[in-house]
């Protein structure tokens, strides 16, 4: 689903993601961890189609995103680390907007924002206007804009920060259930704990580059230890 | 499964623009009533002030009929036309820059199927309608007022919205067109390349209007024909047929011949050039807005260290009065103020150009300038220097509260009161307007060789109109806070900032009116019963410093009600 193949990103002087070459499959659930400034957000958003690489390839569903940038996000969703509402609007009347902008048949929309209703709790509060929501409010409903029309990936950066404990294991159920139905969830994350328990396979990057990625095992022998993923973690970005 | 992105985007913006203005007036109507009246109101009071003055100034001109009065009101719209043009180019290509390349919005659409041609106009007719907002209620009245005076058929109001709609396609789609090219195409070190250009056009701007000032003074004189095509011939830029300014003024003034034919010309040629050029704009952002941002998020982040300023120690000097905190908070606006060059090289532009003006009539005045003029000239200088201060704060202190925004927690928890927030914003505004203000004054006074008294006088009137709109700025800024707005420039056009502006404008008139106007009368007084022009202190009429301790008041009044009504509602804001 995600091919990113040898792929480099600079900020004029500064090199944010260094020939990074990463395959994630569909279906999987993939971590991202990395120190602050180790590129994870510039890899999001290369894969989001928002920025273009200095050097490389990205691909989304085989589509390349500079040359089929419109193919490539129909299939993607991405819930950013500060997400955006448009404040005076309602809950439903932003799903409603996502729902046309992303030419859902009106049937199809009416039945699916009714699920996303339901799924993430939003009946409370979907008629208010956005400006009037909590943090935890906002993210809910940001997920349910994002999962209703069912894309094929879901990318989010930072999801959990902000939520009450509830709230992180109903989103840590809705993410395990979504990738067994075949969609690709790319996730990054400082939450250690998140990742040990839901990915497929994690992602180290630091300064750029790609340290390790693999199985919890796969980095287990990386790094010669049998800790857990915070050892492993700070073994393989504090070597020299 | 996701369904095909090919769908009618149009019609969905279009459906997304009309629930947000739904929702917003909904919202305004439900829980902001005052300040819905507040708006409305200084709205109207300052579309009906510019209606009286030029409804005035046309009657002039027709009861005394003027030798050639079509061709002056026609160089008036058209020098009318072509300023709103220009600062619709500004302001626009400003606010839509920031909309385009800055905002969460522009980041959230930017990763759905939305097209970039799509959010680009979506964006655009935002951005135009926000700088638009001025244009109307300065042009319109004007309009009115002279088709009221000049006896125009009723089709010439009914055109009135049409010319207005076209006429602000042009330069917004031309300012946008330039945003999207000059972020896609310029080297990395784009912003001093912009400031250098913004300059440039700054100083020809200054250089344009010197020679329109010696001009007038020649046609002041001699008031004939040849002196009145002198004075339009410097109009010559704006009424070149190739400026849709010139349109406008042409399409107008046909329409209040009655001559419909000649007036649909010139609508049809705004309508669609603006079109065409929007077009353009579009195309042009379906192809470079998406790499465009992408360069504008990566370019020029060269590492820079920042330090203390010897200017730190010089702010901090001069607001040596307050308590420590407060001053603290005074040095980061401060700070704030000097690290960003969009703000203190518009300053620096504006006051320069003030200078070179104050330059070029000392060199008249060693030749031929009569003592008469020079008092003329040093009340258009009061007058030139207050509308600067004016636009100055309201660009610059004004949003100073709003953008606080959702950090102010940070002072929130400081062991200050929210009061003394406002003192110490207040302080830094007052501080800085009056040592520009005054600076001004003194030196182009002084090059004008004017007497003492009529310095002293100047400076006194510059001081209230200084501390008055500094009072104005920051008490409203609180009172009519926008929090969800990051944008400065969106929030000095938005409903709160033009009406502090209007507000702003209607005080200096008043001040430099009451204050500087009856000493400048009873030098033309003087110089019709005496002769001689004669203004050395015993010899002027004591009405003639009347106004002085009444604009000292109105600076009072214009400092604390503004102040109180604006800490009352900034401790009642939850953050």
């Amino acid at each position: 689903m995600i091919e990113l193949i040898d792929v480099t990103k600079s900020y004029g002087p500064k090199v944010a993601v260094q020939n990074l070459t990463l395959t994630v499959p569909p279906g999987e659930l993939f971590a991202f961890l990395g120190p602050n400034g180790a590129g994870k957000t510039t890899t999001i958003k290369l894969v989001c189609g928002l920025l273009f690489p200095t050097a490389g390839t990205v691909r989304v569903g085989g589509f390349d995103v500079v040359t089929h940038g419109d193919r490539a996000r129909a299939l993607v969703s991405y819930v950013p680390d500060q997400p955006f509402l448009y404040e005076k609007l309602t809950g439903r009347e932003f799903l409603q907007f996502i729902a046309d902008l992303y030419g859902m048949d009106p049937g199809r929309a009416r039945d699916r924002l009714a699920t996303v209703i339901q799924q993430f709790h939003l009946h409370e509060f979907v008629d208010d206007l956005t400006e009037r929501y909590s943090h935890g409010m906002r993210q809910r409903t940001v997920f349910a804009s994002a999962l209703l029309h069912e894309p094929k990936l879901l990318i989010a950066d930072e999801p959990t920060v902000g939520l009450d404990p509830k709230s992180v294991r109903e989103l840590k159920i809705l993410l395990r259930d979504l990738a067994r139905t075949g969609v690709t969830v790319f996730l990054s994350t400082h939450t250690l704990d998140i990742a040990q328990e839901l990915a497929d396979r994690i992602g180290i990057l630091d300064r750029g580059r790609l340290l390790g990625c693999g199985t919890l095992a796969d980095l287990r022998k990386q790094a010669a230890s049998d800790g857990n993923l915070e050892d492993l973690f700070l073994k393989i970005t504090e070597a020299p | 499964m996701t369904d095909s992105p090919a769908t009618d985007q149009a019609a969905v913006f279009r459906r997304l623009r009309v629930r947000l203005l739904r929702n917003a007036l909904q919202s305004l109507g439900t829980n902001g009533r005052v300040k819905l009246a507040t708006l409305c109101g200084t709205s109207l009071l300052a579309a009906g002030f510019v209606f009286g003055i030029a409804r005035y100034g046309f009657q002039e001109l027709f009861r005394y009929n003027v030798p050639l009065k079509g061709l002056i009101v026609g160089g008036l719209f058209d020098l009318l036309f072509f300023t709103l043009g220009g600062m619709l180019v500004i302001s626009t290509g400003i606010i839509l820059y920031a909309s385009l390349f800055t905002s969460p919005e522009a980041r959230f659409l930017l990763t759905t199927p939305a097209r970039a041609d799509r959010v680009f106009a979506t964006k655009f007719q935002a951005a135009v309608g926000f700088s638009s907002w001025a244009f109307v209620v300065l042009g319109v009245p004007i309009l009115v007022a002279y088709g009221s005076v000049a006896g125009v058929p009723g089709y010439y109001y009914l055109l009135l919205p049409a010319y207005l709609l076209g006429f602000v396609l042009l330069p917004g789609s031309v300012s946008s067109l330039a945003a999207l090219l000059l972020v896609r195409f310029l080297p990395r070190n784009r912003k001093q390349a912009l400031l250098l250009l913004g300059a440039v056009a700054a100083l020809l701007a200054g250089a344009w209007g010197v020679r329109l000032v010696l001009s007038l003074r020649q046609t002041a004189r001699a008031a004939d024909k040849e002196a009145v095509a002198g004075l339009i011939g410097q109009f010559a830029l704006a009424q070149s047929s190739l400026v849709p300014s010139h349109w406008m003024t042409n399409g107008l003034m046909a329409a209040a011949r009655n001559d419909l034919p000649a007036a649909l010309v010139p609508l049809a040629l705004l309508w669609s050039n603006g079109l065409a050029l929007f077009t353009l704009a579009a195309w042009g952002a379906k192809r470079v807005y998406r790499t465009g941002f992408d360069r504008a998020t990566d370019g020029g982040r060269g590492k820079k260290t920042f330090r203390h300023s010897p200017l730190d120690r010089v702010m901090s000097a001069l607001v040596f009065y307050l308590d420590r905190p407060t001053r603290v908070l005074v040095l980061k606006d401060f700070r704030t103020f000097r690290r960003d060059p969009t703000q203190w090289v518009l300053l620096a532009i504006f006051g320069g150009m003030v200078l070179i003006g104050g330059l070029q009539l000392r060199n008249i005045s060693q030749s031929d300038l009569a003592t008469l003029e020079k008092y003329a000239v040093s009340l258009a200088n009061v007058g030139a220097t207050s509308v600067l201060l004016c636009a100055v704060l309201s660009r610059f202190v004004f949003p100073l509260i709003s953008l606080e925004g959702r950090k102010f927690w940070i002072l929130g928890l400081v062991p200050i009161s929210r009061n003394q927030i406002l003192r110490g914003k207040f302080a830094f505004a007052a501080t800085l307007s009056v040592v520009l203000a005054e600076g001004l004054i003194l030196i182009s006074d002084l090059l004008l060789e004017l007497p003492a008294v009529v310095v002293l006088v100047h400076a006194v009137t510059l001081l209230a109109v200084a501390v008055g709109l500094s009072g104005l700025n920051v008490g409203l800024g609180a009172y009519m806070p926008n929090f969800r707005e990051t944008d400065p420039s969106k929030i000095v056009v938005g409903f709160g900032g033009t009406v502090n502006m209007m507000i702003g404008l209607c005080y200096l008139v008043l001040v430099v009116g009451i204050s500087a106007g009856p000493l400048h009368a009873a030098a033309v007084a003087a110089k019709y019963q005496t002769g001689q022009l004669s203004v050395e202190g015993s010899a002027l009429p004591l009405w003639a410093f009347a106004g002085v301790p009444v604009a000292l008041a109105l600076a009072a009044v214009a400092t604390v009600i503004p102040l109180r009504a604006g800490g009352r509602a900034l401790r009642a804001v939850e953050f």
